[in-house]
């Protein structure tokens, strides 16, 4: 299973991590805790999966830190003025969409560098954001923490839900000829334009999928406290980023699978549990995250090396 | 026998320069019909007209009877015309199924992908042309002649009738060679047309029914081979009545003079003075990722060194040995007979040893960047000393070239982008004349030149070698190897498969490239 | 890449004509609208301000030029400002001891991105992402996040917030570091074999410039300005922290892009890039003056930014149609 290596080695990467915690500091495997730091990623898993799209179409998307904040802001204001919670579900993801298209517009309509295009919309945003809300939490109403039941029973829809989400599109992606075109276009854009797929507008909709999953993914969030925090999604996309790279997307485009995104995510996610059980102190999550990235981003480096000669 | 393809009188130019003139070619159901020419005789031209990439200027197309009016790439896909180039056009990080799946589908994109069928068709594919190749294999995975095999596979699965193949088995081996071959005449069994472009004459004689030569543009004629089924005496009456193909049976010999056969009516400046003192020489010179092997060759000063072969004989490789791109990693070169490790182009430079590249638009020159810039790119250490830029001395500098080579551009700052390809040409040749070499290698000086700017170029050749330097010529353009050499090394599967003097003959240097002995009868 | 040359001098000129007509509204529209802004005061306010962010944006354009980017630079800052303290605090060092050890972690650590990216060749925007986090990282761990350094001796501090000479002094290290860049990038041999291994790698390589060599070196004098700009900082604030830094590269990228170097490298300019750390800044303080939301800044920003990628990419656009007629070559080889 050559093929899938990075996949495999993150995921046993995992493994040891776990294990090592099994076998140092069986305290990390509390249920409850455990479920509550599934239950905060389950969002980032979300982004992760979107971002993961993106990057395999060779462009990327630093904004969604920021989309994600006003799209929970969003979230929250509906909500306090009651509206019923479907709609504003709805509301979140469509928003998300919106950013989505405005950044695919400028970079599949104009041609404008993804980086630098994310890089305006994200500041742009978030200060739109500060501007508006002043830093203040939105309060929400009762019931709509968790939807309104109780509390594990709220994780446990989350987590099933990102899940879900992860699942069925890994699924798309495989089952469906535009996963196969999402690929074509990140490995080759113009060879995949001669096969008469058309770059331009897969590249698009990546980004307005990217936008209405970040959208969701805020509304995940939103529902897990009784405020709406205006700070959140701080650092999302270099999370995310991080995950997908680990994971084993090329920046490249092209290749990647997302079951390794997931491993990747949970990797980089558990660091900080795992160094708070281990009685490390939590400083050193950077440090690690950093090495994680560099020792990803060396090994595919090496093995493409071998390859191309 | 149906007509699947027919060109009467197709003419295409490029600006200035006439690639096709007046070509006639025909191709039928269950046929194989070779294509053979020196490099530029216009088969490439050829072949894109047909594969609808280019427009003819003049003539006309019919397939299967019908006069087709302007052909695009996907009409002709459409129409059944599919070609296998050298380089396959794959997706490296996609599968051999998915990437059979994508060229065979016109799936929109909410389609559902039954991956058991992809698969099945897929592993049927390669079965039916014998391929050992798993179809979950990744492209990146596989070597370039596995590669070629999904090609193949690709354009048997979209059922086309006219099957365009480049020097497919340029790296192949003999037992991939051979599935190909049973490939080949399966399909010519089941009615598919098939033009086969090789330079190996041994297959064009074991696979072929017919096979027309191509010479600067033209056809020469088009003729059956010895190993065809049919008998030139039973010719059916459309072919007699067409008379395009004639009956006699070629051999070997004819068809590399009718390759070459012409009259060489340039004038190329003479050699003035005989050659000094050997300044390269290589000893058993290798580099394995260039494919390189056992080169062993000297250049004197004062002399023209031509290089010829065919292409993918190695020669491009070797001069990037020599330049320190893909250093050697066996053999010896020797400067003025001391030995010298040259391991970065920086160590050839200082070493003295230049190379003009072949790729002008990629390596020669860098387009973005002012002629001023691109001529002065290689001398920084001695024009700017200390790292600082004069740019009066760098003008000064690239007026001084501009008028040497007559350069046609608008100034000194005008960007490379801007200059034709002869032009573009001569900065290239500029830059490395600034470094005032001793070695200097030439790769393809004059290929896409305008005959004026040619002939420029082949005095200012000269001239340098008179001047003292070492000159290596890699060149595919046969009379100009033939009048600039004071004498030619021929090149084939990377290393040298003869020496000739000069004034050798034309079809002599054919033959030792393509491998035939002796001179043809 | 079909950048129109004659087009780049003009588009780079346009650009900067452009920017720098912005900048001059700028300060016209705040000057008549704010309170005490077009003062003399204000104005080395900004300067002061705007020093290190300046100064890794002019490490940053090279690194730009060459086809790269560097996203660890705010976190070495950081980095090298609490290294700076525990050298001078913890290690008892002088104060210029402690300076130098400071830049020489700098050059390591852009050495440690220079030899992944430049030798390994690795993707820059995924290595400086690892390092991004790896540097900041190591702040956090080696103040245990609390840990900050202050009581600086007032000499020191005379660096980050006095004047000497009329103008903030750490606006003398600035403008050295101007002098040093421009000339490095528009006056030397090394600054123009950046442009050429940001147009062409491949092209540069045969024409026998050190490629390896040249991206080594704009990454290691990233990390040495980092630490240059890392002990600015800490004489302008008093104090050294570990979230020092934090944002800083992304503000560098701005200002370098709205500057008119493009993110693919090759096109850019020094001039560009101060212009646009100029731009931005004043309509920080501007804003901030004319008592406006300081929000509006960064929005505004982002707009600014969008428009000057929209602006450069129409006149490439046009100009790549026209020059849609190439002439091919006679093929040697078939495609």
């Amino acid at each position: 299973m050559k093929k899938y290596f990075r996949e495999i080695s993150v995921a046993a990467a995992l493994g040891i991590l776990l294990l090592a915690l099994a076998v140092f500091a069986p305290s990390f495997f509390q249920p409850q805790p455990l479920l509550s730091l599934v239950t905060r990623e389950a969002p980032t898993l979300v982004v992760a999966c979107g971002m993961a799209l993106v990057i395999i179409c060779r462009q990327i998307d630093i904004s969604v830190g920021s989309q994600f904040a006003v799209c929970s802001v969003c979230a929250g204001l509906f909500a306090a003025m009651h509206w019923p919670l479907v709609l504003v579900l709805a509301a979140s993801v469509l928003i998300g969409a919106a950013f989505g298209a405005f950044n695919g517009a400028l970079v599949a309509g104009l041609g404008l560098p993804s980086i630098v295009v994310t890089l305006a919309t994200m500041v742009t945003w978030r200060e739109g954001l500060r501007w508006l809300r002043q830093g203040v939490w939105v309060d929400l109403p009762n019931g709509v923490q968790w939807f309104g039941l109780p509390q594990m029973t709220g994780q446990w829809t989350l987590v099933l839900v990102a899940l879900a989400i992860l699942i069925l599109l890994a699924l798309a992606l495989k089952h469906f000829a535009i996963g196969r075109f999402i690929y074509a276009v990140g490995s080759d854009a113009e060879a995949a334009r001669l096969a008469g797929i058309r770059p331009r507008l897969m590249t698009f909709g990546v980004f307005v999928f990217m936008g209405a999953l970040t959208g969701l993914a805020a509304m995940m969030n939103t529902i897990q406290s009784p405020q709406v925090d205006p700070n959140s999604g701080t650092g999302l996309e270099l999370k995310t980023i991080a995950a997908v790279v680990v994971g084993g997307v090329a920046i490249s485009g092209g290749r990647g699978k997302l079951w390794g995104v997931f491993a990747g995510l949970l990797l980089l996610a558990c660091i900080s549990p795992a160094l708070t059980h281990l009685h490390v102190e939590a400083y050193w999550e950077k440090v690690i995250q950093g090495a994680i990235i560099l020792l990803a981003v060396v090994t595919d480096g090496l093995r493409n090396r071998r390859k191309s000669i | 026998m149906k007509q699947l393809l027919q060109l009467s009188a197709v003419t295409k130019s490029f600006g200035a320069v006439r690639a096709l003139k007046d070509i006639s070619f025909d191709l039928r159901a269950g046929e194989v019909h070779a294509l053979l020419g020196e490099n530029g005789a216009g088969k490439s031209t050829l072949i894109k007209i047909i594969t609808g990439a280019h427009q003819p200027d003049g003539g006309t197309i019919e397939i299967a009877g019908e006069r087709v009016g302007k052909l695009s790439p996907a009409t002709a896909r459409k129409l059944g015309i599919a070609c296998i180039y050298q380089q396959p056009a794959l997706f490296p990080d996609l599968t051999v199924a998915e990437n059979i799946g994508l060229r065979l589908e016109r799936a929109n994109s909410l389609s559902r992908v039954n991956w058991k069928e992809c698969r099945r068709r897929a592993t049927e594919l390669l079965r039916r042309i014998g391929a050992d190749i798993s179809p979950d294999a990744e492209i990146r995975s596989l070597s370039m002649p596995e590669q070629q095999l999904v090609e193949i596979a690709c354009a048997l699965g979209t059922g086309a009738r006219i099957v365009i193949m480049d020097e497919p088995t340029a790296s192949l081996t003999q037992k991939e060679t051979a599935l190909l071959f049973a490939v080949i005449r399966d399909l010519r069994g089941s009615g598919v047309g098939i033009i086969y472009i090789s330079h190996r004459l041994e297959e064009i004689f074991q696979l072929a029914d017919r096979v027309t030569v191509l010479r600067d543009g033209e056809s020469v004629g088009t003729y059956f081979v010895g190993g065809s089924r049919r008998e030139p005496a039973q010719m059916s009456p459309e072919e007699s009545q067409s008379g395009r193909t004639s009956a006699a049976r070629i051999t070997e010999g004819d068809l590399i003079k009718l390759m070459v056969g012409r009259e060489i009516s340039q004038i190329f400046p003479p050699a003035e003075s005989a050659p000094g003192e050997i300044v390269l020489s290589l000893k058993k010179l290798g580099c394995t990722a260039g494919g390189v092997k056992n080169m062993s060759i000297e250049v004197r000063a004062g002399e023209i060194l031509g290089l010829a072969g065919l292409v993918g004989a190695g020669r491009t490789e070797l001069a990037r040995t020599i330049f320190g791109i893909t250093p050697a990693d066996a053999g010896e070169i020797f400067l003025r007979g001391e030995k010298v490790q040259i391991r970065s182009p920086q160590e050839a430079v200082a070493r003295g040893i230049a190379y003009v590249p072949e790729d002008r638009r990629r390596h020669g020159v860098i387009l973005e960047m002012s002629i001023a810039q691109n001529m002065t790119m290689a001398i920084h250490r001695q024009l700017f000393p200390g790292t600082w830029l004069r740019l009066g001395v760098e003008r000064a500098c690239a007026l001084d070239f501009i008028r040497q080579l007559d350069v046609r551009a608008s100034g000194t700052e005008a960007p490379g982008h801007s200059l034709s390809g002869g032009n573009q040409q001569k900065v290239s040749l500029a830059r490395w004349l600034a470094t005032k070499p001793k070695v200097l290698i030439l790769d393809e000086p004059t290929q896409g030149v305008d005959v004026g700017a040619k002939s420029e170029i082949h005095k200012i050749i000269r001239r340098l070698a008179k001047d003292g330097l070492a000159v290596l010529m890699i060149s595919s353009d046969l009379p100009e190897i033939l009048g600039m050499s004071d004498r030619i090394a021929v090149m084939r599967g990377g290393t040298i498969a003869a020496m000739l003097p000069g004034k050798s003959a034309a079809h002599e240097v054919m033959s030792a490239a393509l491998g035939q002995k002796g001179g043809a009868g | 890449m079909n950048t129109d040359q004659h087009g780049y001098k003009s588009i780079l000129l346009r650009h900067e004509t452009i920017l720098f007509v912005v900048l001059a509204v700028e300060w016209i529209f705040f000057d008549a609208v704010g309170h005490n802004f077009g003062t003399y005061d204000n104005t080395c306010d900004i300067l002061r301000h705007s020093c290190e962010i300046g100064l890794l944006a002019l490490a940053m354009t090279p690194v730009i030029l060459t086809g790269g980017i560097d996203l660890s630079v705010g976190s070495l800052l950081g980095l090298c400002a609490i290294l700076f303290g525990k050298f001078w605090r913890d290690a008892g060092m002088p104060l210029p001891l402690a300076a130098a050890c400071t830049i020489g972690v700098g050059a390591l650590a852009g050495g440690l991105n220079a030899s992944l990216i430049a030798w390994l060749r690795l993707p820059p925007l995924i290595v400086t992402l690892g390092t991004f986090s790896l540097f900041r990282g190591l702040a956090e761990a080696i103040t245990h996040g609390v840990d900050t350094f202050t009581d600086f001796p007032a000499s020191f501090l005379f660096l980050g917030q006095e004047r000497w000479l009329g103008i903030p002094a750490q606006a003398l290290v600035f403008i050295a570091a101007v002098i040093f860049f421009w000339l490095l990038v528009h006056r030397t041999t090394f600054g123009r074999s950046f442009r050429a291994i940001g147009f062409s790698p491949e092209g540069a390589r045969y024409a026998g410039i050190p490629v390896g060599r040249r991206m080594a070196m704009v990454y290691v004098l990233a990390g040495i300005v980092s630490a240059i700009a890392a002990i600015i900082y800490t004489a302008r604030l008093g104090q050294a922290k570990a979230d020092a830094g934090t944002g800083y590269e992304l503000f560098a990228i701005t200002a370098v892009v709205l500057g008119g170097t493009s993110i693919f490298g090759g096109v850019g300019s020094v001039h560009g890039t101060l212009l646009g750390v100029a731009a931005i800044a004043v309509l920080h303080s501007g804003i901030a003056h004319a008592l406006l939301p300081g929000e509006m800044a960064g929005m505004l920003t982002g707009v600014l930014l969008i428009l000057a990628l929209a602006g450069s990419t129409l006149p490439k656009m046009i100009s790549g149609l026209r020059a849609r007629k190439s002439t091919p070559r006679l093929a040697k080889q078939i495609p």
